[in-house]
């Protein structure tokens, strides 16, 4: 053919790999960027064995693709999402990729030489730039999922996904009989607080005393802010008895302890309204937050700084709210 | 299908597959050592909506997954080929390409096998009408998907006309079984018209 004269050089030049072995897996032909990135020269190594040559590549998988091809006579395909690499190279970004070894997106194809000599040509295209995308794209959405349920100031749940949890729970406490109980829970005075040491004031005892709850709990309690300067906490597992404990004891934390803002100590108490899971059906959970709201409602009317537990004697007010 | 077809031309066309069809199996059958049970390949014209609630009963409420391989051959032909699975099926397919199970990927076997049934097919029909075809990678679609007909839907873009080629394949003795859509858009249908208006003269 008149064209030859750029075949080569091109085939030389070109930014993937093209590898040629006989029906005995034996290199015949390798180009200079698979001669680079395996620093092997082509003299030394054809006529060897692809597997000796290539120590890591997968043989018995490899062999199996090969067999297709020249069976067949069709071509036969490898991607990198679903394996990395077929031969274990270095790539040409040594800094700015997370895995050392390049990404391949590999064809395998028949090919005859004038003989009728049976051959295959394996292709490997560099997808590591693909690949480097797809990571990033997984950490993105990972930190976009985590963003997407936490509340920015306290680092507590956000509200909607609270409340998803406490649907989940309620429905598993249902399920298999297990006690559950709600907190909700309200910093007092929290207005007349922000007036007095203005809003990142307030903000910052915000921060201090979700964190200082949040040590307090299991790993397996649901931490979220309601409102404003409202919270709840869903305690799995958990009768009434050991959740008024629980209330108790984050009540103390609150007003034992000063949160301390520039040159200001600030003295901060919590109202704490308390109610265990005790009715079935589909809307037991909003039914359980009108209960601990009820509770709440009564431990600040009580004078603040207090626990109250929701009694059924309360269900007729509480009807009414939540109608 | 009479208005672009002549009823020759379809009989023609229907012959072509028929025999591409009946060659693949043999070259799959041999190289599977398995036998392969294929019902004769409809064919059809069809609109985009008309695709997939065709797969609505026989995939419905069952794990699957829809794996698609482009193809692009000389004078236009140009199409694409959508491989089914029940996922159930999948753990089979090991045994069946020979692989040792942990060394390759349940979604890597599916496409291998996707591959493997489009081009042997394609190759045989390719040869037929003297023309030879390139492939793009089998690009898995979807998988673990409920409901197929949905994933369709979205996946196949909207075409007023594209010539449709059912075939189901079964593997008896390892009771595996999928269904391959031939989809052969608009202008490439022409293509395949000329081709068929020159077998039938040389006839």
């Amino acid at each position: 053919m008149s064209d030859n004269w750029f075949t080569s050089p091109v085939l030389e030049q070109l930014n993937s790999g093209v590898l040629v072995v006989d029906e005995q897996f034996q290199l015949v032909y390798l180009n200079t960027f698979l001669q680079r990135h395996a620093t092997v020269q082509l003299d030394e190594v054809k006529g060897k064995s692809l597997f000796k040559v290539f120590a890591d590549v997968p043989e018995a998988w490899l062999r199996r693709k090969f067999a297709s091809v020249l069976e067949l006579q069709s071509p036969s395909f490898s991607s990198w999402e679903q394996r990395q690499y077929v031969i274990k190279l270095p790539h040409m970004r040594p800094f700015t990729s997370a895995s050392p070894f390049m990404a391949q997106n590999c064809t395998m194809l028949p090919l005859n030489d004038s003989a009728g000599r049976r051959h295959v040509c394996l292709l490997i295209e560099d997808a590591t730039d693909a690949f480097v995308y797809q990571q990033r794209l997984q950490s993105t959405l990972q930190k976009l999922e985590y963003s997407n349920r936490i509340d920015g100031l306290t680092q507590c749940l956000n509200r909607r996904y609270w409340e998803e949890q406490l649907k989940l729970e309620v429905q598993r406490a249902q399920r298999y009989q297990q006690p559950l109980s709600l907190l909700l829970f309200d910093l007092d005075k929290f207005k007349q607080l922000n007036d007095q040491y203005g809003h990142l004031g307030g903000d910052s005892v915000l921060i201090e005393l979700s964190a200082r709850i949040r040590a307090l709990l299991r790993d397996t309690d649901w931490f979220g802010r309601y409102g404003g300067e409202e919270f709840g906490i869903v305690l799995t597992n958990t009768a009434l008895e050991g959740a008024l404990d629980v209330a108790q004891r984050l009540c103390l934390a609150v007003s034992s302890i000063a949160v301390i803002f520039k040159e200001y100590s600030i003295q901060s108490t919590i109202s704490v309204g308390v109610a265990q899971l005790n009715i079935m059906g589909e809307r037991a959970h909003e039914v359980l937050i009108g209960q601990a709201d009820v509770a709440l409602y009564n431990a600040k009317r009580n004078g603040r700084n207090r626990v109250v537990a929701f009694s059924a004697g309360e269900t007729e007010f509480l009807l009414k709210t939540t109608e | 299908m009479r208005r672009v077809f002549s009823e020759e031309q379809l009989d023609c066309l229907q012959e072509l597959i028929n025999v591409a069809m009946g060659l693949a199996s043999n070259k799959l059958a041999r190289f599977l050592s398995t036998f392969v049970y294929l019902q004769v390949p409809s064919i059809a014209l069809v609109s985009s909506a008309q695709v997939s609630p065709q797969f609505d009963n026989q995939y419905s409420g069952v794990d699957s997954a829809l794996v698609s391989q482009g193809f692009l051959g000389n004078d236009g032909l140009t199409g694409e080929a959508i491989v089914l699975y029940q996922l159930d099926n999948a753990h089979r397919i090991a045994t069946l390409l020979g692989y040792e199970t942990d060394s390759a990927s349940e979604l890597e076997m599916l496409t291998d096998i996707s591959s493997i049934l489009t081009t042997t097919f394609l190759n045989s029909l390719a040869e037929q009408i003297d023309n030879s075809l390139s492939y793009s990678a089998p690009r898995v679609l979807s998988s673990r998907q409920e409901n197929v007909a949905e994933a369709l839907l979205d996946t196949v873009c909207h075409w007023d006309l594209a010539l449709k080629v059912d075939i189901s394949y079964q593997l008896i003795d390892h009771s595996f079984n999928c269904d391959m859509l031939l989809l052969i858009p608009g202008e490439a249908v022409l293509t395949i018209q000329q081709i068929l208006v020159r077998i039938l003269e040389e006839c």
